[in-house]
């Protein structure tokens, strides 16, 4: 049994590209399986996929805990998860950055495959989604499934859903990804610890679940504690706003879902929180008069 | 001090709640509820009843606003029956985890379809899983009663769940009978006001009923198991001291007639129980040794009372009011998992589904095939009484 891990954020499709590998598997006569794992499912906010591939029925119905593989579709999560966590020994890590695979640091030395994805799927899919493309360099680093079956299950799910053309494109974002993908080893410099969380036992949780403004050992808990919560690492565009554009009409300030945008009074002005920014693009989407662009909130 | 009023159930229930001077009231009528949420309208109206008095647009929107007005530290009453029950069977669940000591009488109905009017207990029992406080009363004063005792049981800091008191559609609802009504002041000195850690209050902001991961929610329910679980001690202590004061003694989780040296015993719930007194009594004077158990809360369950006082019966007989069309009967099953390794017979007695009376005849016969079982005679597990078909 090979077992791969996917590592996204909502919407860059760590979901598809899980069942998409499945679906590869099966061209080739094997059996597969695919499931998502998610928190508060939001555009931005990581998510786990998983992957189990075998030569026969698969009966295991949990969570991979100790995976042959794990694919990152964006390595800003390597500051927030050990993403290496329970990978085997042996197991190698296929991640979409900028960087080669000896500046990457994992903790520990690892077999890893680098790609490029966002600047690959920006280029042909027009969209920062790295499912496919990342598909490309696991079946690169990996050799479990050929990167023609995978092109043949790429069209098959996106064709089926987006259309054939769709299809198309996304078989050869995954080819590009294949070629270009560069095979190394991981640095191990940083240490990593677990991120520490509140787990109160069932005494310990107050009556009910009802929480008031409080500290723990994990950090806040209750109203308010979401201020540690920065999101900045979500966002692949951030807003610039252009102030000899801009009428100050608010319209930004009034839709921006996370309340990112602050009214500097005294000033007449309005600044950006970028901590809390998603970069969903809302504010340039409503502005009547094209004073917020979208760019690239990292390469 | 108290004074006996000649009233229907409703209006005992209703007059219960003033006593517990209620602070918010979301009703939606449906019958045989009606008059009771009719009766604190008036309360309110004529200024007997300092209340917030909500009409909503369901018996969803009843069960939300009760849920929220008692997260911020209302003590909120309200009152509901069958297909009502069943459209607030959401928010039900949402009040027990979150500890909100709500208070609602079920007026005990048939849960369509067919549609019907009169008493069964398939309405609350689609709720006995809901992690509410459950009982049945046998007449008007424990009705009223046990509304003043549901609050001190809710709102106790070892149990703070809702409780639902059901009593049973028409045979009491709208029945009048004598009912001794306590004094406010003896209310007041029995029942303290309502004073809850954390409420919803701009002034100490708060977060009741958010979004819970996995990591939590195993951890919630065994807080609310044990929560249940605790409620069996408060219940008694409660039970108790209703009856130092008041002097009316219900027994707690359940209440016992002539089960000292009996060998036979029934067990019921609701108004059954108070014919069946009678029933008992006309089999005593034959000299056969036959008991009563009455089954008064369902949630918790009193597995250990039933083991107790059941221990060396020749047979046990459980009349149930629904049908879990699975084996018989809700109180049936549950009371041959209380009963578990013992090796008495435990005969499943079906009366009364659709509010068909239930009449001294028939609870003779749940008496008379009982007993048959525990001569060693062959009797069916579940029978069902005064249905056409072949007979038991």
């Amino acid at each position: 049994m090979f077992e791969v891990r996917f590592h996204g954020r909502g919407g860059q499709g760590a979901v598809m590209a899980a069942q998409t590998l499945a679906e590869a598997a099966v061209i080739e006569g094997n059996y597969a399986i695919a499931f998502p794992f998610f928190g508060a499912e939001r555009r931005g906010a990581p998510v786990l996929a998983f992957t189990r591939i075998d030569n026969k029925k698969i009966y295991s119905k949990t969570q991979v805990y100790a995976p042959d593989c794990v694919v990152v579709l964006d390595d800003s999560l390597l500051d927030t998860i050990d993403v290496v966590a329970g990978l085997k020994p042996e197991g190698t890590v296929v991640i979409n950055s900028k960087d080669k695979p000896e500046d990457i640091d994992l903790g520990k030395e690892l077999r890893t495959g680098v790609i490029n994805a966002t600047s690959v799927a920006l280029e042909i899919l027009k969209a920062p989604i790295t499912n496919t493309t990342i598909l490309g360099a696991f079946a690169k680093a990996t050799g479990i499934v050929r990167i023609e079956s995978l092109e043949e299950a790429i069209r098959r799910r996106f064709g089926e859903k987006l259309g054939a053309q769709v299809g198309e494109r996304n078989a050869l974002a995954a080819r590009t990804a294949y070629e270009k993908t560069i095979i190394g080893k991981s640095k191990a410099i940083k240490k990593l610890e677990p991120k520490k969380q509140w787990l109160p036992t069932y005494q310990e949780l107050p009556v009910g679940g009802a929480l008031v403004e409080g500290k723990t050992d994990a950090g806040l808990i209750g109203p308010g504690s979401f201020i540690e919560n920065k999101v900045m690492g979500w966002a692949t565009f951030r807003p610039l706003r252009d102030k000899e554009k801009c009428t100050m009409c608010l319209l930004c300030w009034f839709y921006c879902p996370e309340g990112t945008i602050v009214r500097i009074s005294d000033r007449g002005d309005l600044m950006t929180n970028y901590d809390y920014c998603k970069g969903c693009g809302v504010c340039a989407n409503e502005c009547p008069v094209d004073a917020i662009k979208m760019v690239r909130a990292r390469a | 001090m108290s004074v006996k009023k000649v009233i229907t159930g409703d209006h005992a229930v209703a007059t219960g709640a003033k006593l517990c001077r209620v602070e918010v009231v979301p009703a939606y009528p449906i019958t045989p509820q009606t008059l009771i949420i009719e009766h604190i309208a008036d309360f309110v109206n004529d200024g007997e009843l300092d209340a917030k008095f909500l009409t909503m647009e369901s018996e969803h929107s009843v069960m939300s606003a009760a849920a929220a007005a008692s997260a911020a530290g209302a003590r909120v009453f309200t009152a509901t029956s069958s297909q009502g029950l069943a459209f607030m069977h959401e928010m039900l669940y949402a009040t027990a985890p979150l500890r909100l000591p709500v208070v609602m009488a079920n007026a005990s109905r048939t849960l369509g379809g067919p549609p019907g009017i009169w008493c069964e207990y398939n309405d609350s029992m689609g709720a006995r899983d809901s992690g509410w406080l459950q009982l049945y009363v046998e007449d008007n004063q424990e009705a009223l009663d046990m509304v003043i005792q549901c609050f001190r049981i809710a709102e106790d800091k070892r149990v703070r769940l809702p409780v639902m008191p059901c009593l049973d559609g028409f045979v009491l609802t709208h029945t009048v009978e004598p009912v001794e009504v306590p004094g406010q002041e003896e209310v007041d000195s029995f029942l303290p006001a309502y004073a809850p850690d954390i409420t919803l209050d701009p002034a100490r902001p708060s977060m009741i009923g958010t979004f819970m991961p996995a990591e939590y929610i195993m951890e919630l329910r065994r807080q609310t198991a044990t929560a249940m679980e605790s409620a069996k001690k408060v219940i008694m202590e409660i039970n108790d001291e209703f009856a130092r004061k008041f002097g009316r003694n219900y027994g707690g989780l359940i209440d016992t007639y002539q089960m000292e040296d009996a060998q036979i015993a029934l067990i019921t719930m609701g108004t059954v129980t108070s014919t069946s007194r009678e029933a008992v009594d006309e089999l005593r004077k034959e000299g056969k040794k036959v008991g009563l158990v009455k089954l008064r809360f369902f949630r918790p369950f009193p597995s250990e009372d039933l083991r107790k006082i059941l221990s060396g019966m020749d047979a046990v007989g459980v009349f149930d009011r629904s049908i879990s069309y699975q084996g018989g009967g809700q109180a049936y099953n549950e009371v041959r998992s209380a009963l578990f390794g013992m090796t008495i017979p435990i005969i499943n007695h079906l009366a009364g589904l659709g509010g068909r009376d239930v009449t001294m005849e028939q609870i003779m016969k749940m008496f008379e095939i009982t007993q048959r079982a525990a001569n060693g005679e062959k009797v069916n597990p579940v029978n069902w009484h005064n249905t056409r078909g072949e007979t038991v």
